[in-house]
């Protein structure tokens, strides 16, 4: 019950809103604040109930010609994810209150907390089937957001690149559901295991991966996303780049890895090529970026890549790092392009060579972007850190190659987050258009405050959340099928 | 059971085509006798005689039986067609109520053709033999000939009309010249004479199938034998076009599984020029549609590649296939009929809302219409949680099932659905498009659509979560 509860309360939100008028909007704001906040709050009581499983529910759904269940868990891998997305909503539709069209208010209030559902509903999925429907369904909210809510002119056509890419993704991962299950007559996962060998096997687990690196998404599937995090409204794309990006990862890990072990190790070493160049090249073009919002993308581009890094090296510490660490991302990102939001709506510009020294005039703003930023490039005692150093330490174990090219663009990142912090917080102010530039307002700081905290706690206790993860509560089934060598099986 | 001359007949099996008959009968009847019958009456007479005939319909469930010698079957196959086009046909009688008396034509011929229309589509569906389906399909033309061209009116009106007749009597011809070499190769007329001449097969055998299926394709719409769609539909007034989209394809779907069944079982092999068409209708359905920006013309090109989807489903030629054409074929039904009904909701009966300029930013004008329309393109593009998705994933398992050539229909139509995610996606980027002080164009909202787009919208939804309702009612 509870974990219909957090999975629909967000979509009731919304039908609930539509019966408000469209001329009250502080009362639509009200509403959609209480809803997110609710789901939130009881997503947390997740964290109380028991180490392994919070919560497992099953219903039977189709029965032929094929076997499919209602089937929705919380547990140890998925937890995380599903606080992160609670957690991100709050922020992104608080954040969303400062939409200039009161009338269209609604519809994008709406639109995001479907959104939240649609995410929450793919990170508790435990049927294909219901995950399929979710990762298609995804791609609704954000065309529609991009469509009909956003300002920036390139968004309409940002929401082309977003829909037809992961659009082809989906389909890919369509037909490789479709192969699997015309073979198993089910989409349930316990039952799915039949170990399937040979050419079929390497073809699903390529449509299955196909459709990952493109959400992610992952050099060279990347092209999408600069337009998209570009143009898109900040807390469109804090939702997609701080939740929706950690889908792929998140489903190799739950569903890919699991029923392909054969051919995930049979491919890790051109995944790992991927990886690597995600890694590379994010990082360098970030480096040259003068729009501050590209040059996050960029810099999700390569943080991601490092986490394709760490599931594909195969070691347990750096698989469970992984997890750490896309979290530890989600927070960081849906932060940073908040805070762009931020700053941009302050000076009108995303062009780093327009403007400049902000935290004189904003000191707060000023804090809260060092804190996302040094968190970004990885400083000790913020989450990106933790992440990031048992990544390495990890993957250096079974793939010192790959994680020495790696490690050079995790240098990297301190150039184009210190040109990111930089541009916008120091050095003489500079405003275009004689703007004034006003102080952070009590809403915009206390949205961020929580996902600030998450990324001090994280890096300050990651034992804290190694403990609640597949790698330490001993619910080793995940973590241990993806590392097992098929052969020893 | 009664005896004309040696043949026996079940009065009881064609007592939902007898019932829908004198439906028609009495709408001209009513028509002649009293000149100032409205239209509200003779539309009526119509729906009652759907419903009179539907409860026909109703203990023949579940009840195998053919009469007239074997010409004609009832089986559970046929009886879920003509469910099918009753409800295609009342739900397109609730529409033509907002017809006009300047779109032309009386009101009482008009309803009259769409039931005799339906007649010979129901014909087709319980078929057994060569000669009752060319009658079918020619009751079921003839009468969509002329009502392609109830709008003369408007000059594309005609020009639909005549395209249509003059392409479509080419097809007869194929159709009957390929049933003439059937007959010669098998020695008979029904389709279980057909199977013993396809197992020995034989070069006339092929050739008659080959014109057989040349005329087939042709009411199927499917490519290379699509070229009338594009005109047909777009002049057409605008309930026809959503009848003509929905009958006529089910109608011809019923015909062509049942010979896919009945004459060549297990033998997909033979059928590789049928599974050939359907790639290109996929292909040549979502490429074409990209360039439409008028609303029919487009739903024309979908109902292309729609038709290319649906072959999918005999691809193995199993049982199972036979239940996914039939999901399908009510997934398409119910959403096709309730964008028309958008459409039709929108411009109050006219074509004002074929242009797809009208649907800029729809959704800040008119939500819950451009809510309706998106929903629908989304089931015609199989995203998930619509009926057209659950649809789609039917397909693409008899694709898997049936080797080789099934999974390359497989990844046609997963490729061709990708075009389309372009092509409705468009139509639901306009609707969402915020436009600053665009004038907007003037929309109607009459009652009667309501009904097709909320019949359209509940099906396409409960479809789509819940398909075991679907299988629960044992069509």
């Amino acid at each position: 019950m509870l974990i219909d509860t957090v999975i629909f309360l967000p979509l009731l939100t919304a039908l609930v809103l539509l019966l408000i008028p469209r001329a009250a909007t502080s009362v639509q704001k009200g509403v959609a604040l209480a809803g997110a906040l609710l789901t939130f709050a009881f997503s947390l009581a997740f964290l109380s109930l028991g180490p392994n499983v919070a919560a497992d529910q099953t219903i039977p759904w189709i029965s032929g010609p094929w076997v499919a269940a209602y089937h929705v868990r919380v547990d140890a891998l998925r937890l995380f994810f599903v606080l992160l997305t609670t957690l991100v909503s709050v922020a992104c539709i608080w954040a969303a209150f400062s939409y200039a069209h009161a009338q269209r208010l609604r519809g994008y209030l709406c639109l995001l907390l479907a959104f939240e559902t649609t995410l929450l509903g793919l990170f508790t999925a435990a049927d294909l089937l219901l995950f399929y429907l979710y990762w298609d369904l995804m791609l609704i909210p954000v065309f529609l957001l991009l469509t009909g809510f956003a300002d920036h002119p390139g968004a309409r056509q940002a929401a082309w690149s977003y829909l037809i890419y992961n659009g082809a993704g989906g389909l890919a991962l369509l037909l490789g559901i479709v192969a699997l299950v015309s073979q198993s007559h089910t989409f349930e996962l316990g039952t799915l295991a039949l170990r399937l060998t040979g050419p079929a096997e390497a073809w699903i687990f390529i449509a299955f991966a196909l459709a990952f690196l493109i959400k992610t998404p992952a050099f060279p599937f990347h092209s999408w996303m600069p337009p998209t995090y570009t143009s898109a409204p900040p807390p469109v794309v804090a939702m997609v780049s701080g939740v929706q990006s950690k889908a792929g990862l998140f489903a190799m890990l739950a569903f890919a890895l699991p029923l392909f072990p054969h051919a995930a190790h049979a491919f890790a070493l051109p995944l790992l090529v991927l990886a690597v160049a995600s890694v590379v090249y994010g990082a360098i073009a970030a480096m040259g970026e003068q729009d501050m919002k590209t040059l996050v993308a960029f810099s999700s581009l390569s943080h991601l890549g490092l986490v394709w890094l760490a599931f594909f090296a195969f070691d347990i510490t750096s698989v469970s790092a992984g997890i750490l660490m896309l979290v530890s991302h989600g927070l960081i990102a849906a932060a940073l392009f908040l805070l762009l939001g931020f700053i941009e709506e302050r000076v009108g510009t995303r062009d780093l060579s327009r403007f400049g020294g902000l935290a004189e005039k904003a000191p707060r703003l000023g804090v809260m972007m060092l804190i996302a930023a040094m968190a970004a490039l990885g400083l000790p005692g913020l989450s990106g850190f933790a992440g990031e150093f048992l990544i390495l330490i990890g993957s250096w174990q079974t793939q010192p190659v790959f994680t020495s090219i790696a490690l050079v663009a995790v240098v990297l990142a301190c150039v184009y987050m210190l040109k990111l912090l930089q541009g916008t917080m120091h050095g003489p102010v500079r405003v275009p258009d004689e703007r004034t530039v006003s102080e952070m307002r009590p809403r915009e700081a206390w949205l961020l405050a929580p996902l600030l905290a998450g990324i001090i706690f994280l890096g300050v206790w990651p034992g804290w959340f190694n403990d609640r993860t597949p790698s330490g509560t001993g619910a080793n089934t995940i973590v241990g099928a993806v590392l097992a060598e098929p052969g020893q099986r | 059971m009664m005896s004309v001359a040696g043949v026996s007949i079940s009065w009881a099996v064609l007592a939902p085509i007898v019932a829908l008959s004198a439906g028609g009968l009495l709408i001209m009847l009513v028509d002649l006798v009293s000149r100032s019958a409205s239209k509200t009456v003779l539309y009526s007479i119509g729906i009652v005689s759907c419903v009179a005939s539907f409860l026909a319909l109703v203990p023949l469930y579940g009840h195998t039986e053919t009469t007239l010698a074997g010409a004609f079957a009832s089986d559970r196959f046929s009886w879920a067609f003509d469910v099918l086009l009753l409800l295609t046909l009342a739900i397109t009688l609730v529409l033509s109520s907002l017809r006009k008396a300047e779109d032309g034509g009386s009101p009482g011929s008009y309803a009259a053709l769409l039931v005799f229309c339906t007649i010979g589509g129901m014909v087709m569906a319980g078929a057994n033999n060569l000669i009752i389906i060319f009658l079918g399909i020619e009751q079921l033309s003839l009468s969509l000939y002329v009502l392609a061209g109830t709008g003369f009116p408007r000059e594309a009106s005609q020009e639909a009309a005549l395209k249509y007749v003059l392409l479509g009597s080419l097809a007869s011809g194929f159709l009957i010249f390929g049933s003439a070499l059937l007959y010669g190769s098998a020695g008979g007329v029904g389709l279980a004479a057909l199977h013993s001449a396809a197992v020995s097969g034989g070069t006339l055998f092929i050739a008659g199938f080959a014109l057989f299926l040349v005329g087939l394709a042709f009411k199927l719409a499917l490519a290379p034998f699509h070229t009338w769609v594009p005109d047909v539909y777009e002049g057409s007034p605008l309930a026809v076009t959503g009848y003509m989209a929905v009958a006529v394809k089910v109608a011809a779907f019923a015909v062509l599984a049942r010979i896919a069944y009945e004459v060549f079982g297990q033998d997909s092999f033979a059928l590789v020029p049928l599974w050939s068409v359907a790639i290109l209708s996929m292909l040549v359905g979502n490429l074409g549609a990209i360039r439409q920006r008028n609303l029919k013309r487009l739903l024309g090109y979908s109902s292309i590649a729609q038709a290319g989807y649906m072959v999918v489903a005999l691809a193995g030629v199993q049982q199972s296939g036979l239940n996914t054409l039939l999901f399908y074929l009510f997934a398409y039904a119910l959403t096709s009929l309730g964008a028309f009904g958008v459409m039709a909701l929108l411009g109050d009966g006219t074509d004002a809302y074929a242009d797809l300029d009208a649907y800029k930013g729809l959704h800040f004008r008119r939500p819950w219409p451009a809510a309706a329309m998106a929903l629908f393109f989304f089931s015609l593009a199989g995203i998930p949680a619509t009926a057209g998705f659950y649809g789609k994933l039917l397909l693409l398992q008899q694709g898997f099932l049936a080797g080789p050539w099934g999974i390359a229909l497989a990844v046609t139509l997963v490729a061709g659905t990708l075009v389309s995610f372009y092509v409705y996606g468009k139509v639901v980027w306009d609707m969402y498009s915020y436009v600053e002080g665009e004038a907007a164009a003037p929309s109607g909202n009459a009652f009667a659509p309501w009904v097709a787009v909320a019949a359209g919208a509940v099906g396409t939804i409960v479809f789509g979560i819940l398909p075991q309702t679907f299988t629960a009612l044992h069509l």
